[in-house]
């Protein structure tokens, strides 16, 4: 995957061969096939007045703005979706942390048995086993709760919350840990001065992925959290099925992307291309 | 698997296993458990002893039949579509190189930070009823499209766009190991662009194609959201029909073995996405 690194750092060497063709076309097409999409959608969030077959709108403004935003529906949704997120992420960096680390440097028995176990959660279709859950969470009384949610999406952040972090465990220069030894640093002086601080930003990189993709999160709240619980993504989805005016959705589109914005400017200076794909098994 | 980076680990056998305690007993409590549940839940019943009824009714329900047929061949048709997009872009991006190259990646792995429900929004708006492509058909004089939206094409295109990044990455992986030099060499003695395809890139790539075809296979038979939002009502995916049958028809036993039926379809492809994410997992890099 190195070759993606060198693919992007051979941008600066400039060639000075032949206009690439190919790569305006497949530029023109994904512009049109990948971006298109997403600008017109915003574009709805600003029309006031786009009617049927105008090619632009009639009227531009932010007054649907203020409509949607004095909805109660999507604050209630927000605060509930950025608890639940909150707490979900919390929990998941307490319990996973500790495990990463274990499993990057200390020696237990069973240890790769068990990590091949949170592999295997992956062989499974992820929505038949939120199934086979939300039957289990039927005799508990957790179905349309808030720990019901939070427990299900917390299974599914376990694998990236303990494998990203084991890299970064890994990754640790043990000369630097070693050399503080020698000079007579107690074992935790060493977790807390010399490993962690070279673990964080990885660390950081998953708690922020865990946080983003349970806030958008949507199989499991649908299936567990309806009809009591209604987060985020769920307001956004009565509002595609309920055909209100169009731009509830589209200001809601523009709102809710904030955060993924945010998580793709993270990894473009954090995470490599090639960390997701060795994530994929590629 | 993982290899500790020295054999004179820390020691403390019982501390490592006291620090993985608490994830391990979450996946026990709400993985491992709910699936021996749904295995044994559906053909063992305390009191009445085995039966296979509900699955003889799903085999045997024309509707559910119906469902799983629609599942099977979405799956085959999206993983195809999805390699049959990516893979262009892939070799392009492997053999090319500078700022249009990097721009085109970049595009191509937009997807990977538009979230499913947004998607589905943004797939209304364009080719929905009086979406944008009918606007501009109309603009140009041309007849309205036969919109997808809530037809089998829907989902479809709907997936095919959310998962490209995650297919291009996948096949991208897969060309980094060949060389461009060998590709170089086979031209100069002549070979044409679908020879060296053939003979040159696509063995070397075959791992990769497998990875990406069990990936795809485990993501569209649980797929919920966009079949949900943009496709048919009937017959439904998997996804949906599982939903349905869960919460609108309160009938957690034949959703059970749903769910079960979907594992046993996707096991081989599980077997293999695993072992090929635990070798691409060993040793820190």
């Amino acid at each position: 995957m190195t070759d993606l690194a060198v693919l992007s750092g051979a941008g600066k060497r400039v060639r000075r061969a032949a206009v690439d063709w190919t790569g305006i076309a497949f530029l023109a097409g994904l512009a049109v096939v990948i971006l298109l999409p997403l600008i017109v959608t915003a574009v709805w969030a600003f029309a006031e007045v786009w009617r049927f077959p105008a090619i632009v709108p009639q009227r531009m403004g932010l007054g649907y703005w203020q409509d949607t935003l004095s909805r109660n529906d999507v604050w209630t949704a927000l605060w509930l979706s950025l608890g639940i997120t909150t707490t979900v992420t919390a929990i998941s960096a307490a319990i996973c942390f500790p495990a990463a680390y274990a499993f990057a440097r200390l020696d237990f028995p069973g240890r790769n048995l068990l990590f091949l176990a949170f592999l295997s959660v992956q062989a499974f279709p992820k929505f038949g086993l939120i199934v086979a859950t939300a039957t289990i969470f039927l005799t508990l009384h957790l179905v349309g709760t808030f720990w019901g949610v939070v427990l299900i999406q917390l299974v599914g952040t376990l694998l990236y919350m303990i494998w990203i972090p084991v890299s970064a465990f890994q990754g640790v220069d043990r000369r630097l840990e070693e050399a503080a030894r020698d000079v007579g640093a107690t074992p935790m002086r060493v977790f807390w001065s010399i490993t962690l601080p070279q673990a964080l930003p990885t660390l950081f990189a998953a708690i922020l992925i865990t946080f983003v993709s349970t806030f958008y999160e949507t199989d499991a709240a649908w299936l567990i959290g309806l009809p009591n619980v209604r987060t985020m993504p769920m307001v956004m989805i009565s509002f595609i099925n309920n055909a209100l005016e169009v731009q509830y959705g589209a200001v809601l589109f523009v709102f809710l992307w904030v955060p993924s914005f945010l998580l793709m400017l993270a990894a473009r200076r954090v995470m490599g291309a090639d960390a997701f794909a060795r994530g994929l098994g590629g | 698997m993982i290899t500790a980076s020295h054999p004179r680990a820390e020691g403390g056998g019982l501390s490592g296993l006291l620090l993985v305690a608490l994830p391990v007993a979450l996946l026990i409590w709400l993985v491992l458990w709910p699936v021996l549940q749904a295995v044994v839940g559906t053909v063992y019943f305390p009191g009445k002893g085995f039966s296979l009824s509900s699955y003889a009714f799903f085999f045997t329900d024309a509707y559910s039949l119906r469902n799983l047929w629609l599942t099977l061949w979405v799956t085959a048709l999206t993983s195809a579509l999805r390699v049959a997009v990516a893979m262009p872009i892939a070799l392009y991006l492997r053999f090319r190189s500078g700022s249009i190259a990097a721009l085109v990646q970049s595009l191509a792995l937009f997807p990977l930070f538009v979230p499913s429900v947004l998607v589905a929004y943004a797939f209304i708006r364009v080719l929905g009823p009086n979406g944008i492509v009918d606007t501009v058909l109309v603009a140009l004089g041309l007849p309205k499209l036969p919109t997808p939206y809530l037809t089998p094409a829907g989902p479809i295109i709907g997936l095919v766009w959310e998962r490209l990044p995650l297919t291009l990455l996948l096949l991208l992986s897969g060309l980094g190991r060949v060389s461009i030099a060998s590709v170089d060499a086979a031209r100069d003695l002549g070979a044409g662009g679908l020879t060296i395809f053939s003979r040159i890139i696509l063995p070397r790539i075959q791992s990769s194609i497998i990875v990406a075809l069990a990936f795809n296979v485990l993501g569209l038979f649980s797929a919920f959201t966009l079949p949900y939002l943009l496709g048919p009502a009937s017959p439904e995916m998997m996804g949906p029909y599982m939903q349905r049958t869960f919460s609108d028809n309160a009938d957690p036993l034949n959703a059970t073995t749903q769910a079960v039926i979907t594992f046993a379809f996707c096991a081989a492809f599980g077997l293999v996405y695993v072992r090929a994410i635990a070798r691409g997992r060993r040793g820190p890099a």
